[in-house]
């Protein structure tokens, strides 16, 4: 079996993966999130799949869990793990202000990594990243962490509001948020460009399997930039 | 062009929401919508409306409104004095309201979330196909007085002022009891090895920050006995965690949809109503069940409801048979 289901409560199941291929992992709870999506299965509610996790919510009247769970088990069975998400990911290129002026947490992150702040900049705007999945809060694009020595720790007391277009990165993940909301994550820059489109479905340009860079800009690039909507190249 | 429209005279701290957006998840977006979601379908069904229907959520603060045309309406959820110009009118019954008359909503308790639903609805935006607000996104949010709400249809009073009280009896199903949450072992109870046991052993007092997103209490907390990093994964309404610091926490249906911390339990679907309506202060005791029963009891409690949709359906056909005047010369 390429992964573990498990029960999360009378609503809910969290299937896992159990592929040793992380790639060929996240491929099948994405794969999964959209043939069951497609189904339009009556009772599953929706289906939110993230990195090797794909969690599927019902409505305990309408659907079982055992159905479900049979159903999502036959469906594995059929999924090709191969087979790439996006034929023709597109690539989003995302200016940074970089927080060199201690205005944020960048300074104390390359203290923990024993790194020079510069060091850090570098790390995390070299290489392109894959949208591993949409998430809280606000469609946020999931991505794999930089290549620093140990993973960042989450602050210690969250902040009650972070404001939208704030880059992080916390454990061995980074993110940019698009829309401003209590956060626990590091931050170590902003970017000018605006995420969220309320008038589009979803809200958020891009999607899973789609690609994100990163490039340093200075202070009156950021100010002409600001409130750009963020483009595929 | 509306029906007329419902003017907020004192806002309290009131929405209008549905039972949430449920194409939200998939996109980062919570579900939200009503947290208590069994009265919000009753209020909704008493009216003769879709269970999904918009309606308001009223939570602890008195709250008055006025409408322009006559109108039906039922209040269920949390206990109250609901005043039809000035009258004590029944909860958990429809209530006929005629144009310029005021609505009041007055000594919220015994919970802390009402719902008022009005027969027709609210004509009000939606984002992926829900009108429940989301503060993150910006979409939706408190009422403020002087605001107007389109009606998306009139009702004239088809009976007379005893309207539901005299002429039949409705029975809307009690609710819970407001203390016990009702939980499942969640999929990382492991992590927290024997202290897992303190959740349903201990009691809990529900802290004044709990809200929407989710509801902290404080008392003697499991304690995560694993180390690492947990990569982000969906999270269900419900889920248990105990986050860094001194509070459990427990998401309810404004949660991020995605979080890295493991869930020790989670609360299950008919619970869920009964964390909406507890209050600040207020002690909790968690109760293990499985699966099984609280499917079980999901699906008795909805079971329960249809029977009400049904009676409210037959009464509706009966009063329609009378003409409109019957009602106005008796009252």
């Amino acid at each position: 079996m390429s992964a573990t289901i498990a029960v999360s409560g009378n609503a809910a199941l969290r299937v896992s993966s159990t592929l040793a291929d992380r790639e060929a992992g996240w491929r099948l709870v994405h794969h999964l999130a959209r043939f069951i999506d497609d189904a339009r299965v009556p009772g599953i509610a929706c289906v939110i799949p993230t990195y090797d996790a794909a969690l599927i919510e019902i409505d305990p009247v309408e659907a079982s869990l055992e159905r479900v769970r049979s159903y999502v088990e036959s469906v594995l069975e059929r999924i090709d793990v191969g087979r790439p998400l996006t034929e023709t990911p597109r690539l989003f290129d995302v200016p940074v202000l970089y927080d060199l002026d201690g205005e944020l947490d960048l300074a104390m992150i390359a203290e923990a990594q024993g790194l020079r702040p510069t060091e850090i900049v570098r790390l995390h705007s070299e290489p392109t990243y894959v949208v591993r999945c949409l998430g809280a809060p606000g469609g946020s694009p999931m991505l794999d962490g930089p290549a620093f020595p140990a993973p960042v720790p989450r602050l210690s007391s969250p902040r009650a509001s972070v404001p939208q277009g704030v880059v992080s990165v916390a454990g061995r993940q980074a993110t940019i948020t698009p829309a401003a909301a209590p956060g626990g994550w590091p931050l170590i820059g902003r970017t000018p460009l605006v995420l969220l489109d309320l008038d589009a479905e979803p809200f958020v340009p891009y999607e899973p399997g789609d690609l994100i860079r990163f490039h340093a800009i200075e202070r009156d690039e950021y100010d002409a930039l600001l409130g750009t909507r963020m483009v595929a190249a | 062009m509306s029906a007329g429209f419902l003017t907020v005279i004192e806002a309290g701290s009131t929405q209008v929401t549905d039972l949430g957006r449920t194409r939200g998840p998939r996109y980062g977006v919570p579900v939200g919508g009503a947290l208590d979601q069994r009265s919000a379908r009753i209020a909704n069904i008493l009216t003769g409306n879709p269970d999904g229907a918009p309606l308001l959520e009223i939570m602890a603060m008195d709250v008055e409104f006025v409408a322009d045309t006559d109108i039906l309406i039922a209040l269920a959820g949390a206990e109250a004095s609901l005043l039809v110009g000035g009258t004590r009118r029944p909860n958990e019954q429809p209530v006929s309201v005629r144009a310029g008359e005021t609505i009041e909503i007055r000594r919220i308790a015994g919970g802390l979330r009402a719902y008022l639903a009005i027969r027709g609805s609210l004509d009000v935006p939606r984002l992926l196909g829900s009108c429940a607000p989301d503060s993150v996104l910006g979409f939706g949010g408190r009422l403020i007085a002087g605001q107007r709400i389109p009606l998306r249809r009139a009702t004239p009073p088809i009976v007379n002022e005893h309207f539901g009280a005299e002429l039949y009896r409705l029975n809307v199903p009690p609710r819970p009891d407001a203390t016990t949450v009702d939980a499942t072992d969640g999929p990382d109870i492991a992590d927290f090895a024997n202290t897992a046991a303190r959740l349903y052993g201990e009691p809990y007092v529900v802290s004044p920050t709990s809200n929407h997103i989710g509801l902290r209490m404080t008392g003697v907390l499991p304690e995560r006995q694993v180390q690492g990093e947990v990569l982000s994964r969906g999270v269900p309404v419900g889920a248990v965690e105990v986050p860094p610091g001194t509070e459990l926490l427990v998401l309810h249906r404004g949660r991020g949809v995605t979080a890295g911390y493991p869930v020790l339990a989670v609360v299950t679907t008919a619970s869920l109503d009964v964390l909406a309506q507890a209050r600040p202060g207020q002690t909790l005791r968690f109760r293990r069940v499985s699966e099984a029963y609280a499917s079980e009891r999901a699906r008795a409690e909805r079971a329960a409801l249809d029977a009400l949709r049904l009676r409210v359906q037959s009464v509706f056909t009966a009063l329609d048979a009378f003409p409109t005047s019957f009602g106005r010369t008796l009252s």
